[in-house]
């Protein structure tokens, strides 16, 4: 909340306020290149969601992102490996706003302009209007389409070096990273016009390809074992947080959540030298036995209050 | 539950754009408070704007003759028009006083999802213009977004090959600062950077 203007758990902030009370703070104190800073995020069930750093209030709390850049794992996260290709879009296209912000709003512009051609279709199937209608839409999905493309084939060649090398760190020799999917062309698009009519839906874009995680020859997502999907994703987190520490010259703050429970001691290790090289990780466990070396602090929560 | 007739013009102020019921009474009551003429005054004023005020024939900007004050200036470029899409968009052209030229409103966006289209927009009657007045250019100013750009690059393909077709550029606001851009505007305008 504090770092993302949103709990990773809900999106209703309502349920982030304590049982029988009407407003919430979450303020945070740290530093950012060596200067003092101070995060607040304040939630009242009138009044909604203020946010603020270092007293100046910000226009929304999700402007927070562009302040800290924050990287999650959570044991859902597996579904980025084991889900349908539409988790992994989602995913890959929030990296894609991390890695070049520039171009965050390209996945939901190129979004936009599908809903429009499909409700162009569904209109044109009803006969409320006639086929010139499409075309407009045709021409944005071909232009908006191979930015969108282009973008992700982008993200991923940065991605792909430091993914590949920190699995194979963590025992998942050879992993890779591939985009299935080309540009959509004006001339497919038009061949597949009178099918996209019949069923009022785009059938052919980039809101239908996929990110193939293998390792060796194997696809992760049918063949891969938890563990081995467990890796995936956190050598895709590393591989993340290294780019963007890279970029802006301040490492993510990682907020790892019961990430230890299912590796093994040495994978555990092998993660703690990592993540002690980027900056700041949280970790949560229900041990402390399992955190490989010595934390910098240590926190322990029993029946939901600090001892 | 007040009256009819209040609960009747709170119903009416509601389905103006941008008025919720909370503005919609707040306006009511004000108008219940001032005087008989002030409320008269806004309702005639109304009534007036619905009579007399109508599209130009050519450009499709208000005026209340067949055709509008800008298209009968001889002194403007009548060889170069400028596309819109609202009257309002116009008037922010206007307050530039570098344009000379002669304006087109569309009348709104391409948005399939809204129910616009094609042909509920005026583009057949730009064609029609560009065919007929020896038009040279075509400067293509609607909103810089998804919409938009949409409209726009419709148009520029309809219009390819008949006459020189130009977009509004994207970038900095003048007088701004970099630190305060946005990256979405800051990679739009280095993307469109100049040489010097």
């Amino acid at each position: 909340m504090g770092t993302q203007g949103f709990s990773p758990r809900t999106r209703n902030d309502a349920q982030l306020i304590r049982f029988g009370a009407d407003a919430a703070r979450v303020q945070l104190d740290g530093h950012r290149y060596q200067v003092p800073m101070q995060i607040r995020v304040d939630l009242s069930t009138g009044r909604g969601k203020r946010a603020s750093v270092n007293g100046a209030p910000l226009r929304g709390a999700e402007q927070l992102r562009s302040e800290v850049a924050t990287l999650v794992f959570t044991p859902d996260r597996l579904s980025v490996v084991k889900g349908g290709p539409i988790v992994r879009r989602a995913y890959f296209d929030r990296a894609l706003g991390r890695l070049s912000p520039a171009r965050a709003a390209l996945p939901s512009e190129y979004t936009a302009a599908v809903s429009q051609r499909n409700a162009a279709l569904r209109r044109v199937a009803a006969g409320f209007s006639s086929r010139d209608a499409v075309e407009p839409w045709t021409a944005q999905i071909v232009a908006l389409g191979a930015e969108l493309v282009a973008a992700r084939r982008e993200a991923l060649a940065r991605l792909a070096p430091p993914f590949a090398e920190r699995a194979g760190e963590l025992g998942l020799p050879e992993a890779e990273l591939r985009y299935t999917g080309e540009p959509p062309s004006r001339e497919a698009l038009e061949a597949r016009l009178e099918r996209d009519l019949e069923r009022g839906v785009t059938s052919l874009g980039p809101h239908l390809d996929d990110i193939a995680i293998s390792a060796g020859a194997r696809d992760l997502r049918s063949f891969g074992s938890q563990g081995e999907q467990r890796l995936a994703v956190l050598a895709l987190l590393l591989a993340e947080a290294e780019l963007i520490a890279e970029r802006s010259g301040a490492a993510p703050l990682l907020l790892l959540d019961d990430v230890l429970s299912e590796l093994d001691p040495a994978r555990r290790e092998i993660l703690a030298r990592h993540v002690v090289q980027l900056g700041q990780t949280l970790v949560t466990a229900t041990d402390a036995s399992f955190l490989p070396g010595e934390p910098a602090q240590l926190i322990e929560i029993r029946d939901g209050k600090v001892v | 539950m007040l009256s009819p007739s209040v609960d009747n013009l709170v119903a009416q102020l509601t389905r103006l754009p941008g008025i919720g019921t909370r503005t919609a009474q707040r306006l009511a009551f004000h108008l219940l408070r001032v005087p008989k003429d002030e409320a008269l005054a806004l309702a005639a004023a109304i009534v007036e704007v619905k009579e007399r005020v109508r599209f130009c024939r050519e450009c499709g900007n208000l005026t209340e003759e067949e055709v509008c004050a800008i298209c009968l200036d001889a002194r403007r470029d009548h060889s170069v028009i400028c596309v819109v899409e609202q009257p309002a968009d116009l008037l922010s052209l206007e307050r530039t006083a570098e344009f000379r030229g002669l304006y087109h409103v569309l009348g709104g966006s391409l948005s399939p999802l809204d129910g616009v289209e094609p042909e509920h927009l005026r583009i057949d009657e730009l064609l029609a213009r560009v065919e007929r007045n020896g038009v040279q250019e075509v400067v293509l100013a609607t909103n810089p977004n998804m919409t938009g750009e949409a409209t726009a690059s419709y148009l520029a393909d309809r219009l390819r090959g008949r006459v020189r077709v130009t977009r509004l550029a994207s970038g900095l606001p003048v007088g701004g600062d970099l630190e305060y851009a946005d990256e979405i505007t800051l990679g739009r305008a280095l993307a469109g950077r100049r040489e010097m």
